[in-house]
């Protein structure tokens, strides 16, 4: 009964999986590390830039959903809350087209407040095309599901720990950062992991709304890689290095639900 | 009393501004029938281009995506349901590996893999295909539906079907009058979760799909990248729709496990 379903998963992902690692080893038919030379030498700065830019949207989102959250869970806010989770079901591409148009040189944005005179459209700054706009649209995603996923964290906290530091004056903030955060930090350790991963690797957002020149995120160039060069080898090394970070950050994530007691 | 109030409609207008920012562009410009720079608002407004789109290309997209996606949905229930059920319920032998390649496709990034898989395909002669694109799918589709049906089978008391058991139900019938109707709820959730996640799939179908083959997010993606800024933005709030649509009707009962996949469409 479990056969058919495995079938189909190590045959579309678990065998392109491992030619993924052999081919990233192979050029012109022969073994060589020639793929990973050159990976290192054209893509170490997008490697960092792809690191950078996951770190700071992940710090980003989980700050603002930590305090978001603390107020939802605390003073309570049904209309704030749905709003969040929005963000859920709109798929990635849209994403990244609703930030082009909204984020370009030419976007509503811009135009929206050029109305109030903060921003001259002789000269208009973009948002769009540059690793800031990778980031708010990043943000904007991710944010759904840490909101999501941190409120589940703060409601698993008893009330009288906030009833009793609420007896002794504490402020909302105070209740958030003595109480809930530390109360909840393991939860949030676990869905911190998982979004640096799929932030990581994140294509669709970056493709759309990265710059047309280097450094791009790491999956973006994977995929120049294959359709612009037909360079299977650089490719798959590339892929590697991704696949390398998500295993750490996998082994992180074991190593975090294992320890804690069920 | 009163600052507080103003406090709380503050945070209302300022998330609500955030989070329908970009939104509420693709409804301006999916109704712009001319818009020239540096004009502050479209100069002239139309459904021009809604009606132009939704006999054309767009529409044949939406077809074909959204029967590739009833296929994905059909073909995951049918075979995720009994394998859930027996990963809930029984010993399984080498359930640790069977549960760990379906762990693999979550925890690593799907793209470089993909890249792989559409050679593959290429040499079976299914990429460029709509079986192809069927099949690709239905690796994440089954992941998903893997784990989430698992999680509700386990929910479901054992105690319910050993007083089944020792009543003299077999053990098939056991499952289909007692753990399938108590299921129910959570497999339609999950199955709903699947068939948004077939219709927005966007890296596997633009790889194995292209250039044949067109859904509606590689669509939306052409006319973006494209600059057809009214065609895209149709494009984008009819795939919305069914997302938004369900996340009315699911609110209630949106669980952090049925939607960690959803980081990644």
């Amino acid at each position: 009964m479990a056969a058919p379903p495995l079938a189909i998963v190590v045959w579309l992902f678990f065998v392109p999986f491992l030619s993924s690692a052999h081919l990233s080893f192979l050029r012109d038919g022969q073994w060589s590390l020639q793929n990973y030379a050159l990976v290192w030498r054209l893509y170490k700065i997008d490697v960092l830039y792809t690191l950078g830019i996951s770190l700071l949207s992940l710090a980003l989102v989980i700050g603002i959903a930590a305090l978001v959250c603390g107020y939802i869970r605390i003073v309570g806010h049904r209309a704030v809350e749905f709003l969040f989770k929005v963000p859920l079901f709109v798929p990635f591409v849209v994403v990244g087209h609703g930030m082009r148009v909204l984020l370009a040189p030419r976007g509503t944005l811009n135009s929206a407040l050029a109305q109030v005179g903060v921003v001259d459209l002789s000269d208009p700054p973009s948002v769009a095309f540059t690793w800031i706009g990778i980031v708010i649209s990043l943000v904007w995603k991710n944010l759904a599901l840490a909101v999501l996923l941190v409120l589940g964290a703060y409601r698993a906290v008893d009330e009288p720990f906030l009833e009793a530091a609420r007896n002794m004056g504490a402020s909302t903030f105070r209740q958030i950062r003595d109480i809930l955060l530390p109360m909840s930090a393991p939860s949030l350790v676990v869905a911190s992991a998982f979004m640096f991963t799929s932030m990581l690797a994140s294509f669709s957002i970056p493709l759309m709304i990265g710059g047309g020149e280097p450094p791009h995120m790491l999956m973006v160039d994977v995929y120049y890689r294959i359709n612009y060069q037909d360079d299977l080898g650089t490719a798959n090394a590339l892929g590697m290095v991704s696949y390398l970070f998500a295993m750490g950050v996998a082994g992180y994530y074991l190593r975090t639900i294992t320890a804690r007691p069920l | 009393m009163f600052t507080r109030l103003a406090l709380r409609m503050a945070a209302t207008v300022l998330v609500t501004f955030v989070i329908f920012a970009p939104l509420s562009s693709l409804v301006l410009w999916s109704f712009t029938r001319r818009w020239s720079w540096p004009h502050p608002f479209p100069q002239e407004l139309a459904l021009f281009y809604w009606r132009k789109v939704l006999e054309g290309d767009l529409f044949r997209a939406l077809q074909s995506g959204f029967l590739i996606a009833v296929i994905v949905t059909a073909a995951t229930l049918v075979l995720t349901v009994p394998l859930a059920y027996l990963l809930a319920r029984y010993p399984v032998p080498f359930k640790a590996v069977i549960l760990l390649v379906f762990l693999l496709p979550h925890a690593f990034p799907q793209l470089p893999v993909f890249v792989n898989t559409t050679t593959l395909l290429y040499r079976v002669n299914l990429a460029a295909s709509f079986s192809g694109v069927v099949l690709i799918h239905m690796v994440g589709a089954l992941v998903y539906a893997v784990w989430t049906m698992t999680a509700v089978f386990r929910s479901i008391p054992e105690s319910l079907e050993e007083a089944a058991w020792n009543l003299g139900a077999s053990r098939l019938k056991t499952f289909l009058t007692v753990a399938l109707p108590l299921a129910t709820p959570g497999l339609v959730a999950s199955t709903l979760l699947v068939f948004l996640y077939s219709l927005d799939e966007f890296t596997g179908t633009l790889l194995v799909g292209s250039p044949f083959v067109l859904t509606l997010p590689v669509y939306m993606y052409r006319t973006s990248v494209g600059y057809e800024l009214q065609v895209a933005s149709i494009a984008a709030l009819v795939l919305m729709l069914p997302g938004l649509v369900l996340l009315v009707v699911l609110e209630r009962h949106l669980k952090s496990e049925y939607l960690s996949m959803f980081g990644r469409l």
